[in-house]
């Protein structure tokens, strides 16, 4: 009933076309997140959810309604800006019961809601402040309550903690989580925070320069990656991505090659593509120094510390590859062995950049 | 303060800095600060600017000033010309820079630069133009008029009417200036504070009064005194141009009173006590002000 | 779409405001080129039945035109150079120097804005008359040197300039005329033009003074012609006023067309009083 769908949407600042032909459902009560780099069109997807900007072609459903030219006061929607958008000359418990008060609402259920906001988000003792006496957290919070106290069933959040440090990050993610597990809103909510995005989203949805990468679980977002940019923008070494022909049974990476198994031979006759993109994430590229057979042969041309961990970067004929490991880290100059995961690996249509798939099993 | 070392260098510096401001300075000494106190010294005076000595009356004047009826009829005239002036070139601007900025949207630049032309013509000019435009016999809108079957009335000779026409002339000026500085104050205003409350629903004039002015209230205070200060000297103009002050002291303000009983009636003592007192209420205006820019200079920055 | 009916409601209203304000010019100018009976018939026909410069000639040879506009001119240009420069010395002392009583002085320099210019008029007409100076060019320009108003959009203007590119340059002990002529000049060029522009607009429009120092019609200013001219002749032919409005107001026209931008956005910036 509160669900949320965008049908063929465009949207377009004069010739400049931010989002193209979105389609995108998002279900009830669920969390989605919108993910993507900075002008990806996130931001303006979450604001035409909230009727703050046109929609310039297509459909944008609410709970099973048109709303394209319904204004954002009628649409019933809860919004968390990025700088809070507070009212600065209010104090902290006018700020959160301002818009109750403006449709005046029974005074007793004011009082009500608003106390239980300010208890549930800890701003006991604050209610008499002015925003400019608040801390970054606090201002955080206060922006929380106002948006919780409607009683919305939409709850959208535009990068709610993007202005908190990371340890007030933390607590307020599990706070956010534990406010939409007490109301179940339709939460829609953008970030550019990977970490972030698959912690608080039940599915999260990726944008490119205002186009759906990929829209699906957490884990799948990470394991099974619909398209190149999405295996590139997932996790941190990012996925290592290498152009490869498919032929006759034979993985070949400049120049080199091993023997690729059934199950992918099956998706690449498939495809009927013999031009590819292989992935593989730094953290299943398994090196050693000991000779091995059926694998990709590279020199070590750079390590890096992280402390736990090393970043090995090894160059197969001069393709480049990074391997995480943690044990039997090799030096520079080395020679290793790269003999790939096929449970881990990626294929890709070079030409359309899309998953070719993945094998049954 | 720029960095320096040494302490030499922060002597010389303060030097310097007073010679830079010296030449202003001179020009305000000279003709803005000696002026006010001699004034305050003439407005103990009876003297007509050309006998060799002046009589000391003491507060003679300033109890004439509040004992004459006449001096209640003008400052009631001020007290309209500020009130329309207000609604003019205060609430008008303001309003319409709300609906521009936050209902509209487009078109400022046009907009900007159309109602600022006004202000850079003279009013005297201006007066001609209104003359001719509202003559009751002759001028467009009486011709309008009369195709609607009504006559204009002899403005300039009706107490009341006049008072709104001179006002409408100089606010023909004034409207510009104040409707760019409003504008800016209001595009000043947090899009997204304005963006939460249409969220909530809330109706526009309740955005207007509960979010948009309060936010741009150190822009509305400004705009407020500077209509009052500034518009009530504007209207000398007109006044002297077209009606000097009457019929019968109906269109005479504060400010025209003071020139009149100085330069028409050779008066000093009298203008000056009433430049006086006009003065002390635009202080207390002024005071008023520095107590809310305190506050509100927050917002803006 | 749903808004664009109440949005073209306050276009409308928008759009009259502007033609309200701008019709008297409008009219003006198309008087100004009517002839008088022309005029009287066909009040509300903008475009003039036997377009002529009567008017114009009328002019000429009715007041000291070009005399007049010459003396319009030296003031506001003597008063504009002068209150320029000073007010951008003393800006740029508030802005970058400290020496005591500074904020003081800055205060009560500003405040001088709401002082009405009746308390000063006599003090000044005498000083004027005792210097000899009733019915000069001279005696006009003076009083009208002290305005704090450039120094206050000036100071402003300099504000926004980064501190650290002053420091920096001031770090190679470069002198601080070299600093006002190199870095803060070009800089602030924009706010400099404008202030001198509001200047030089105001001076020219400036109707006070003139009326109270000049006598002879010789030494007059524009605006001072324009209002005896008007009082003199009862009946002066309207059309003739027009052309003397027209040509008083065009060269604050002017100098607004070719600096709107620069003028605008320094009064933008005036509002927010910090």
């Amino acid at each position: 009933m509160y669900d949320i769908k965008f049908q063929n949407v465009m949207k377009a600042y004069g010739k400049n076309v931010v989002i193209n032909n979105l389609n995108l459902d998002i279900k009830e009560s669920e969390r989605l997140v919108l993910l993507g780099p900075s002008g990806c069109g996130k931001t303006t997807t979450l604001r035409m959810i909230a009727g703050l900007e046109e929609i310039t072609e297509g459909k944008l459903y609410m709970g099973g309604r048109v709303v394209n030219n319904v204004s954002s006061g009628e649409r019933n929607v809860a919004m968390v800006f990025q700088n809070y958008a507070l009212f600065p000359h209010m104090t902290v418990e006018d700020n959160i019961s301002y818009g109750l008060k403006v449709h005046k609402l029974d005074p007793a259920e004011i009082r009500k809601r608003t106390d239980h906001a300010i208890d549930m988000l800890d701003l006991k003792g604050l209610e008499n402040r002015k925003p400019k006496e608040l801390s970054g957290g606090q201002r955080q919070r206060v922006a929380l309550a106002r948006a919780v106290v409607k009683r919305s069933p939409y709850f959208l959040l535009d990068e709610p903690l993007s202005n908190l440090d990371a340890q007030l990050r933390l607590h307020a993610r599990k706070e956010l989580v534990k406010i939409h597990e007490m109301y179940h809103q339709t939460l829609v909510y953008v970030t550019h925070d990977q970490v972030e995005a698959m912690t608080v989203g039940n599915r999260i949805a990726l944008m490119y320069q205002g186009v759906l990468q990929m829209i699906d679980t957490p884990s799948n977002v990470y394991n099974r990656p619909a398209n190149v940019f999405t295996a590139k923008f997932i996790g941190s070494p990012p996925t290592n991505i290498a152009e490869a022909i498919v032929n006759e049974g034979k993985l070949i990476i400049s120049g080199q090659n091993v023997s690729l198994p059934e199950g992918w031979l099956k998706k690449v006759k498939e495809n009927n593509c013999d031009k590819l993109y292989f992935g593989i994430r730094p953290e299943y590229t398994r090196i050693t120094t000991n000779y091995t057979e059926n694998a990709f042969t590279g020199i070590v041309k750079y390590i890096e510390d992280y402390g736990n961990k090393f970043g090995v970067y090894f160059e197969v004929n001069g393709t480049e590859f990074i391997s995480v490991c943690d044990e039997n880290v090799p030096v520079k100059g080395e020679t290793v062995y790269f003999a790939p995961d096929y449970s881990k690996i990626y294929l890709f249509n070079h030409e359309s950049t899309k998953s070719i798939g993945y094998p049954e099993g | 303060m720029l960095i320096t070392k040494k302490q030499e260098r922060n002597k010389r510096n303060g030097l310097l800095g007073y010679l830079l401001i010296l030449p202003s300075f001179l020009a305000f000494a000279v003709f803005m600060f000696w002026p006010l106190l001699r004034t305050i010294y003439l407005s103990f005076f009876e003297w007509n600017m050309i006998k060799p000595y002046k009589k000391f009356v003491g507060f003679a004047n300033y109890v004439e000033m509040f004992q004459n009826p006449q001096t209640y009829k003008i400052m009631g005239n001020t007290m309209v010309y500020i009130l329309i002036l207000l609604v003019l070139n205060f609430i008008a601007p303001y309003v319409l820079s709300f609906v521009l900025s936050i209902i509209i949207k487009k078109g400022h630049n046009i907009y900007k630069r159309i109602f600022f032309l006004p202000s850079v013509i003279s009013l005297v000019v201006g007066s001609m133009l209104y003359l001719w435009i509202l003559n009751p016999v002759s001028g467009p809108i009486a011709v309008i008029a009369k195709m609607l079957g009504q006559t204009l009335p002899v403005w300039s000779k009706s107490e009341g009417l006049v008072l709104v026409v001179l006002s409408l002339i100089t606010s023909w000026k004034v409207f510009g200036y104040n409707f760019i500085v409003t504008l800016a104050g209001v595009s000043g205003v947090s899009k997204e504070a304005v963006e939460a409350a249409r969220l909530d629903n809330v109706p526009m004039w309740r955005i207007f009064m509960d979010i948009v002015f309060p936010m741009s209230s150190a822009t509305g205070i400004y705009v407020f005194i500077i209509t009052i200060v500034q518009g009530l000297q504007y209207v000398f103009t007109p006044i002297k141009v077209i009606t000097q002050g009457g019929p019968n002291f109906a269109s005479s303000n504060m400010i025209y009173n003071s020139y009149q009983e100085a330069f028409t009636y050779f008066r000093t003592g009298s203008s000056s006590a009433f430049s006086i007192v006009t003065m002390v209420l635009f202080t207390i205006l002024l005071v008023l002000e520095f107590k809310f820019v305190e506050k509100g200079v927050y917002y803006e920055n | 779409m749903r808004t664009k009916l109440s949005e073209i409601k306050w276009h409308l209203m928008l759009t009259a405001i502007a033609l309200i304000l701008i019709i008297p010019i409008i009219f003006a100018i198309s008087n100004s080129f009517k002839t008088l009976s022309d005029a009287y018939s066909n009040i509300l026909n903008i475009i003039p039945s036997n377009p002529t410069l009567n008017n114009y000639l009328q002019v000429f040879s009715q007041l000291p035109f070009w005399r007049i506009t010459l003396n319009t001119f030296l003031i506001s240009a003597a008063v504009t150079v002068f209150k320029t420069v000073t007010s951008f010395l003393a800006a740029y002392a508030f802005v970058y120097f400290v020496f005591k009583g500074k904020n003081i002085i800055y205060f009560i320099l500003i405040s001088t804005i709401f002082i009405p210019f009746t308390v000063t008029m006599i003090p000044n007409y005498l000083t004027i008359s005792s210097l000899g100076l009733s019915d000069s060019l001279l005696g006009v320009i003076l009083p009208q040197l002290s305005d704090a108003i450039g120094i206050f959009l000036l100071r402003q203007s300099m504000r926004s300039i980064p501190r650290s590119l002053v420091e920096a340059v001031y770090l190679e002990n470069v002198s601080h005329i070299r600093i006002m002529k190199d870095i803060i000049l070009p800089l602030a060029r924009p706010a400099v033009i404008s202030t001198g522009i509001i200047f030089f607009i105001n001076s020219w429009n400036e109707y006070v003074w003139p009326v109270l120092i000049l006598k002879s019609q010789d030494h007059y200013t524009l605006s001072l012609a324009l209002q005896t001219y008007v009082s003199q002749e009862s009946g002066t032919e309207f059309t003739v006023v027009m052309a003397v409005s027209v040509m008083a107001m065009l060269p604050p026209l002017i100098l607004y067309f070719i600096f709107q931008k620069y003028i605008i956005d320094t009064f933008t910036l005036s509002g927010l009083k910090g």
